[in-house]
């Protein structure tokens, strides 16, 4: 009985290694290969053409981009922790008319195409003195990520039992202090999500980093392999060595931090 | 009783100081930005020069009228509610599918999950070098059966559900998470009250579980509905919105109205549009997911 | 109480951050903030140098490849000499855009080139070179091209492009065709066809990348709407009046050459890569592009045999004509902090040696009288056609700003071949004409 129903999963399996690693492997596979080597993606290069690495690295100052968009990361995920389950506190526990308002304007802002208000955005950063700084982006990107993790952590407060809180009152708590005591420790489980998520966003953003890190050495990872790819005409493959080197540091994050990815989505998303 | 409520006024408005934050950083990145763009959008401004007159309500005249912006509207549902529908379908039959104890089983999960972790801008450079013409990794399969090489990005409304369809696979990782997360929610006692009473198999799936699923199906529709409606790098980086404007979205359409046709003006009309659009999509949609919600609680 | 420390911490860290952008706010307000990090890595050099070490460049460009490389190295070495900092980025394919962005807010770079938009463009934002050193020795070719209505220049003008059609010399021997004979459109279908039969594609145009398809019209159109000079619309199109039905005549030449197969399969999906190697490798005949695209085919294939020739007519009575145009301009922001700095640098890159290793690698005729440059292969094509007439980019021009892109998504429109498409490009194009047309 138990050997039965095994043998279907096999060519299901099968199925979705190839729909989702072939991506990967044509990647791989244009990376290592020598502009000369005209043979079909699939195959495997003739040999490993390491200098696409080469001049991925110094001619497309990957190492740099990614030092860059480590720090901008790291810097809106920390800002979007604390913001984002400050607001969504107010909003999980109390139902008034007003909540719901704001409630729906931040789904809404989640939604926004950024592009539509682009120009305007960008003369209140060159106002603000933001144009080429890393405090400018992450504010930027912190207010765009903003409502996801608000949608997040609203949901899961709302999960956690009123009681806690009205306890906590009894017991003559404000609610700053309820927030910092009771509730916030509370999170660690949606937190690892809304890092996870909002962390990959902030590490991919485009749209932003462009406008904004226009100096060549505060570029981030997706800046300079889109220059890159259309800087190297001639060199499509070093372009997806870049790409490859670019897409490394947060495979390997997921592929070291897996449990904790899956564990804090499977924690949080429901609540 | 009184003292009560004055106290619980008192909680109420400081819980509105939470908000502080995050309402500074809405007011000076979006409202304000947004207010502004209500502006520019009743002028003919080209986008740079110090110069530009009012045209009142032009713009938004012209938006009914423009085919391209048609294009762009239809392009965005699809790409929005085409990645929404193929991410649950399949992010679900996936959960399902490696819900069951099996060797392997977690080499999967991370297979599946891990094209969320690529920049969906070099994803769509990755697709380029398959849905290419000449040398691209699907015709050299083609041709191996035989077949002639397809332009695959030449015919819109095809490039349009190729991009959909690669949108919704890169990030079904997503979904099948979510609806993982749901299924271990869902008490074994349940099943198995079910398999006692032979209840067969798809009736459970029907009676049981897709009816607890229902708070992991909102969050997945919306999660996937705003990934979809804001599509953008994948189409600028496989198609720039060509064959001309035929796969567009609103955001590229946007872009291009702005940057490449210098029409500053009727671009934040369009941006202000999809704005608008949006927000009614998304506010019928969680109504609507909403009362479900509570129909089954 | 570990995870209320860490939040503390974090809290702190927003508070620096708003601090840090109180600082910053007393910096001279032309001058564009630099993060601490820069500032640090460019410590080692600045200490050596004493005060110029204070002085911030910013430069930006359009250009990319071999040209931004050789750029890149002069203002490395000048740098090197003044003990100035110049900050140097080449943003490739996004530079126009965020060009517009800047402009918009009025903050540019304090040094940036012009892509051939020196007066129409970017005039209001430049400081005039009159009366600079290098200025007397501006090449006669280029000085009409950048020079305004008042007389006024802009731009250090580091090379002159002249271009015309490039083609590979061994696909047109091997199909027995001979250049000098291609002196109108209809001699040079004659031509595609006799490629096409021969199984080669005729012309290459790589359309994902959009201003690929552009480069046909500026190509085509000046031989329709100016070369020819007893129906030249130049003063027409200057005054207001887009003839629409010669537009609808040259779209119509475009969709039956697309029909009768003469450009490549993948037109609509093909890049500007993909074109470089059909035109390296023999694979195609023609492109519509400058010499640059010959220094980039070389790269790929560096025995290819190419060559470049003037386009040709509409008409018998015509003679076949080159463009020329700006290629690497380089102007000074008029509110630039730093304007005796920024001009020392103009005039370090018009040195003859400076300005020639540039020039070198655009593949082009410098722009000032002084300098020569050794240009291989292209010179022996520049001095064979060198009495033939040349205009202006055809957009540049005579259209307003804002039609490139216009030209661009008919263009594609037309090589999809859709029914209607010829004539909804010319009333597209008239519109939009009427639309941005500033008297």
């Amino acid at each position: 009985m138990k050997k039965k129903t095994q043998w279907w999963r096999l060519p299901i399996a099968i199925l979705i290694c190839v729909v989702f690693l072939s991506p990967l492997y044509i990647l791989v596979s244009v990376a290592f290969r020598s502009p000369a080597d005209l043979s079909s993606y699939w195959s495997l290069p003739s040999e490993f053409h390491i200098e696409n690495f080469v001049s991925a690295i110094s001619e497309g100052k990957i190492l740099k981009s990614i030092a860059n968009s480590a720090i901008i990361t790291v810097g809106s995920v920390l800002i979007l922790v604390v913001a984002g389950s400050l607001a969504a506190y107010p909003l999980a526990r109390k139902k008034t008319r007003f909540n719901a308002g704001v409630n729906s304007f931040i789904l809404g802002i989640m939604m926004v195409p950024p592009l539509s208000i682009l120009v305007s955005l960008y003369s209140v950063l060159v106002d603000l003195k933001g144009i080429n700084s890393y405090w400018g982006l992450i504010l930027t990107l912190v207010t765009f990520e903003l409502p996801l993790a608000i949608f997040l952590y609203t949901n899961f407060i709302k999960s956690l039992p009123k009681a806690l809180d009205e306890a906590a009152a009894i017991d003559g708590c404000g609610p700053i202090r309820t927030f910092f005591q009771i509730i916030l420790p509370q999170l660690m489980p949606v937190t690892a999500s809304v890092v996870i998520l909002t962390g990959v966003h902030c590490w991919n953003d485009y749209q932003f980093s462009l406008y904004i890190m226009q100096n060549s050495n505060l570029r981030t990872v997706p800046l300079a392999i889109a220059s890159y790819f259309s800087q190297t005409t001639s060199n499509v493959n070093a372009a997806a060595a870049a790409a490859l080197l670019a897409i490394l540091p947060p495979v390997l994050a997921f592929l070291f931090l897996q449990k904790y990815f899956i564990k804090g989505m499977v924690d949080s998303a429901i609540k | 009783m009184k003292k009560n409520s004055l106290q619980n006024r008192l909680r109420q408005s400081q819980m509105n100081l939470f908000y502080i934050p995050a309402l500074v950083l809405f007011s000076v990145f979006v409202i304000y930005p947004f207010i502004k763009g209500i502006f520019i959008s009743t002028t003919n401004w080209n986008g740079y020069s110090q110069n530009y007159k009012s045209v009142g309500i032009k713009n938004y005249l012209r938006l009914f009228t423009d085919k391209n912006v048609r294009t762009a509207l239809i392009n965005t549902l699809i790409y929005g509610f085409g990645s929404t529908l193929i991410q649950n379908a399949l992010g679900l039959a996936l959960a399902l599918f490696l819900n069951e104890k099996f060797r392997g089983r977690s080499v999967l999960r991370a297979i599946i999950y891990m094209p969320v972790m690529i920049a969906p801008l070099i994803m769509g450079y990755i697709m380029y070098f398959l849905f290419s013409y000449n040398r691209g990794a699907l015709n050299d399969i083609v041709m191996l059966f035989g077949g002639e090489a397809v332009d695959w990005m030449a015919n819109g409304p095809r490039a349009v559900m190729l991009m959909t369809l690669v949108n919704a696979l890169q990030f079904v990782g997503i979904s099948m998470v979510i609806y993982l997360a749901g299924l271990q929610n869902i008490p074994a006692m349940y099943y198995e009250a079910a398999a006692l009473d032979g209840v067969k198999p798809f009736a459970q799936f029907r009676y049981i579980t897709l009816p607890l699923l229902h708070p992991a199906v909102t969050s997945a529709v919306t999660v996937n509905l705003i990934g979809g409606l804001k599509l953008y790098d994948i189409i600028s980086a496989l198609t720039s919105g060509g064959p001309g404007y035929a796969s567009h979205s609103l955001s590229t359409l946007v872009h291009r109205t702005y940057f490449g046709a210098e029409n500053a003006g009727y671009a934040s009309a369009i941006g202000l549009f999809t704005f608008l659009l949006i927000m009614v999509i998304s506010s019928i949609v969680t109504r609507i997911l909403a009362a479900k919600e509570v129909e089954v609680s | 109480m570990k995870k209320i420390l860490c939040l503390l911490l974090a809290l702190v860290m927003v508070m620096g951050m708003f601090a840090a952008c109180g600082d910053t706010d007393e910096t001279p307000a032309t001058n564009a903030p630099v993060s601490d990090e820069t500032k640090a890595a460019d410590d080692a050099t600045e200490a050596q140098v004493g005060s110029n070490s204070d002085v911030v460049l910013t430069f930006m460009t359009n250009v990319v490849g071999e040209k931004a490389t050789a750029l890149e190295a002069a203002i490395r070495d000048f740098e090197a000499e003044t003990g100035y900092t110049v900050e140097f980025s080449a943003p490739g394919d996004s530079y126009e855009e965020l060009m517009k962005t800047k402009m918009a807010s009025n903050e540019l770079p304090d040094v940036f080139t012009t892509h051939g938009w020196s007066v129409a463009r970017y005039s209001e934002y430049l400081m005039p070179v009159n009366d600079m050193d290098f200025a007397s020795r501006i090449s006669d070719q280029i000085k009409p091209v950048i020079t305004d209505a008042e007389g006024n220049m802009y731009v250090l003008p580091i090379d002159i492009d002249i271009a015309g059609m490039v083609y590979n010399v061994d696909v047109l021997e091997s199909c027995g065709i001979n250049v000098d004979d291609l002196t109108t459109w209809e001699a040079f279908a004659d031509a595609c066809a006799v490629i096409e039969a021969a199984g080669i594609d005729p012309m290459h145009i790589g359309g994902k990348d959009t201003w690929t398809i552009g480069q046909f019209f500026d190509w085509v159109a000046p031989s329709f709407y100016v070369t020819d000079e007893a129906n030249s619309k130049a003063a027409d199109l200057k005054a207001g009046t887009f003839d629409t039905a010669v537009w609808t005549e040259l779209c119509q030449m475009l969709y039956d050459w697309t029909e009768a197969g003469y450009f490549n399969t993948d037109v609509l999906t093909a890049d500007y890569s993909s074109d470089i190697e059909a035109l390296a490798t023999g694979t195609t005949a023609f492109c519509f592009y400058g010499n640059y695209a010959i220094s980039d085919a070389m790269v790929v294939n560096a025995d290819a045999n190419l060559g470049m020739m003037p386009i040709p007519s509409n008409s018998a009575d015509d003679e076949p004509t080159l463009i020329a145009g700006e290629d690497i301009a380089i102007g000074i922001w008029k509110d630039t902090a730093y304007s005796a700095e920024a001009q020392e640098l103009l005039e370090y890159l018009a040195r003859p040696e400076v300005c020639a290793k540039i020039a070198e690698a655009a593949g082009n005729a410098a722009g000032l009288t002084d300098v020569t440059v050794d240009l291989g292969v292209i010179q022996t094509y520049l001095d064979k056609y060198n009495t033939v007439e040349t205009f202006a980019y055809f957009d540049r021009e005579y259209l307003p700003s804002g039609m490139w892109d216009v030209m661009c998504s008919t263009g594609a429109e037309i090589l999809a071949l859709n029914s209607g498409s010829v004539e909804d490009a010319a009333s597209v194009m008239e519109q939009s004409f009427m639309d941005k047309y500033v008297g």
